[in-house]
């Protein structure tokens, strides 16, 4: 298993290596200049470029970019917050997004088992019809039709909640209530999921022979299903749910944009669009990262949780 | 010599000259005869068709059912709510609008089209009133209806939510055929030849996949200006990875089976082998892919629209239309409001048909999502 572990990493900083290196060339060859003042002198503006080693050749561009990657240090900002580090902007950027997420994500997993349950349980019956039908329209329906109609109908037209959220920094009641609809719209999309999951891998669970064989040594039904049936089809839901978990880290774009909510959604569009390198490579660094762990915590999850994978998987 | 009991035996069929099957008395059914049958039992499936059989048609029509043209500005009449023939009766979509004034000015401007005094209340010692007024009479053009209302530089909404969805059904379309074929090469290769080919080609696909889609999607879309053609390129730079993965799974499992080796021996060519004989086991899935590939195509647009990369003006689409929608949202909702619901219920009819196509193809994944 450690060796394998093992193996897996060294992949994956590889794999990492070469996105960034891929985007950074991206980047530095995308055409204008972090400096859009028609007015400036030509002599000023290249300078300033030549301080940030801008006008040097892209290969030498990257030797410095490299120098100070191996550290994680990504310089700083040039254009969005000038002279602030990368990784302090992303430090005060990360918390406020993550903090919409975890909530999203305490709310949405719970309800969505409960609800896949139930539709497992009553299969074919008119809970089952309801909960299929809510899910098909959750999943298909965009996130930003859900955060525009909650802000229209319940923030703006009955008032219940604050139309946009406040810039408090610290989590206070009034600023959790009014993150409750960008919550909301966040959830709907992955409560669907996860109980469009639920009920899938249950059903198959409760038309197992091992279900049989607990009801034929007397268990009830509830027994049964609760000690045999739920544990096994909860397996196949790490696939989803550690994915739910690492993406608490990178915001969702157009929801923090509707409720303006200052988080990691907005930074990526904003730094490439400025030229502001630095920060944009900060960023994709660090969604990359969040991907590729991802990937790599739901392959290693399969063994950890299902003894069966692990053994299968020493041959 | 002649026993008794054989003349007891007589042959029936002497007279007819050559023994024959029964003739079937239906037709034959083949694969996709088979399919069609499963898909038309499932109801939803055959409403959601129909129902983006409408759209298509209203997206190709739809623009030159009224008089408007969808570039054609009209500052005098702009931001004016929906109005409806025969459904304004009802007191919805009838052209009126509640605003807030001061309550003097309701003689001097708005006397005539003054619909209803919802209520008065002061700030600052000055008497406001929220009123609904009838913006057509209020503009003076009671014989106008803009159906869906205009938006803000006076553009007919109805003739620009259609056209709109026209663009995206287009780059939708576009962008799924490009992953489709991609896709398809890509990973009948990948899982037809294995080995070291498999390999390299798999690590190619886990850094282009690692690489977050909407950063490659926003350098793109920065570089080559917002088209239709470079969103609809932009959109496949990724897409096609799903695609190739299943293509691949289904050669892993079709290339050992034994009349493909049957048919090698015979002298067939690779090319023969992946096209003729294993990709046609795939149809179903590309089929099914390709109705789901369309939802994801016309999200990811919006999207793009959302963040600003949206198609250049005057063109609009869903997406282009949601988003200038949203930054008016709480004072004219019907220009957000009418662009949601097509694109929800565009949204819901591909994926229901993807899933009735799915299980219509393979009705052993039927239940499971």
């Amino acid at each position: 298993m450690a060796r394998y572990i093992a193996q897996r990493l060294v992949l994956m900083v590889i794999t990492l290596f070469v996105i960034v290196s891929v985007s950074f060339f991206v980047l530095h060859s995308m055409p204008g200049s972090f400096i859009n003042d028609p007015r400036m002198p030509k002599e000023v503006k290249k300078a300033i470029e030549d301080k940030y080693h801008l006008n040097e050749p892209l290969i030498v561009q990257y030797g410095y970019f490299l120098k100070d990657f191996v550290r994680l240090d990504f310089g700083i900002s040039i254009a969005l917050q000038p002279k602030v580090n990368v990784n302090k902007i992303l430090a005060t950027k990360i918390p406020v997004s993550m903090q919409v997420n975890i909530f999203s994500l305490i709310l949405s997993i719970p309800v969505g088992i409960i609800l896949g349950i139930w539709a497992a349980l009553k299969k074919n019956k008119i809970p089952d019809h309801v909960i299929s039908i809510l899910i098909i329209a959750f999943i298909s329906i965009p996130s930003f039709v859900f955060a525009s109609l909650l802000q229209y109908f319940i923030a703006f037209k009955l008032g219940w909640f604050p139309i946009v959220v406040t810039t408090e920094q610290t989590l206070t009641w009034s600023k959790f209530v009014s993150m409750v609809l960008p919550i909301l719209a966040l959830s709907f999309g992955s409560i669907a999921g996860i109980a469009r999951y639920t009920r899938a891998e249950l059903c198959e669970a409760l038309n197992s022979e091992y279900m049989l064989l607990a009801k034929s040594k007397g268990l009830t039904q509830v027994q049964a299903t609760t000690r045999h049936a739920m544990r096994n089809s909860f397996i196949p839901l790490a696939n989803i749910i550690i994915p739910m978990f690492t993406g608490i880290m990178g915001g969702s774009l157009v929801i923090e944009k509707i409720f303006s909510i200052p988080g990691m959604g907005s930074v990526m569009v904003e730094a490439i669009n400025a030229k502001d390198y630095p920060v944009a490579m900060g960023v994709l660094f660090w969604y990359s990262l969040v991907g590729l762990l991802t990937i790599l915590i739901v392959d290693l999850s399969y063994g950890i949780i299902d003894p069966r994978i692990r053994i299968g998987g020493r041959k | 010599m002649k026993t008794k009991s054989e003349n007891k035996f007589e042959f029936i069929h002497l007279d007819a000259e050559v023994l024959r099957d029964e003739k079937f008395e239906g037709e034959a059914i083949g694969f996709f005869k088979d399919a069609m049958l499963r898909f038309r039992k499932n109801r939803a499936s055959v409403a959601a068709f129909i129902i983006i059989l409408i759209i298509v048609v209203m997206s190709i029509f739809g623009p030159m059912i009224n008089e408007y043209d969808y570039k054609q500005q009209n500052i005098q009449l702009a931001l004016m709510p929906a109005r409806i023939p025969v459904i304004e009766k009802l007191g919805i979509f009838d052209g009126v609008k509640t605003i807030n004034v001061r309550k003097e000015s309701i003689e001097e401007k708005y006397k005539d089209s003054l619909v209803k005094i919802v209520e008065e209340y002061k700030v600052r010692d000055v008497d406001m009133a929220t009123i609904k007024i009838d913006m057509y009479k209020y503009k003076g053009v009671k014989d106008k209806y803009f159906w869906f209302g205009t938006d803000s530089l006076g553009r007919d909404q109805w003739t620009r939510l259609w056209r709109g969805s026209r663009i995206s059904l287009i780059i939708a379309v576009l962008s799924m055929s490009v992953n489709i074929v991609v896709g398809v090469i890509y990973g009948a290769i990948s899982g037809y030849y294995g080995g070291v080919v498999d390999l390299i080609m798999q690590r190619i696909i886990e850094v282009i996949g690692g690489i977050p889609l909407m950063v490659i999607v926003i350098l793109f879309v920065l570089y080559y200006g917002p088209g239709i053609i470079p969103i609809a390129i932009a959109l496949c730079l990724t897409g096609w990875i799903g695609m190739s993965r299943m293509i691949r799974a289904q050669f892993y499992k079709y290339k050992g089976m034994e009349y493909v080796l049957a048919s090698r021996t015979l002298g067939a060519t690779d090319r023969v082998l992946i096209f003729r004989h294993i990709l046609p086991n795939a149809v179903g899935i590309i089929i099914t892919m390709s109705a789901l590939a369309i939802p994801s195509a016309i999200f990811s647009e919006s999207f793009l629209a959302y963040i600003g990369l949206g198609l250049q003006a005057p063109e609009p689409s869903i997406g282009v239309l949601l988003s200038e929608g949203q930054q008016v949202l709480l004072e004219h909702p019907h220009l957000t409001i009418f662009p949601a619901f097509l694109i929800s219920i565009l949204m819901i009819s591909f994926n229901l048909l993807g899933n009735g196509l799915r299980d219509a193809f393979d009705p052993t994944l039927r239940g499971q999502e």
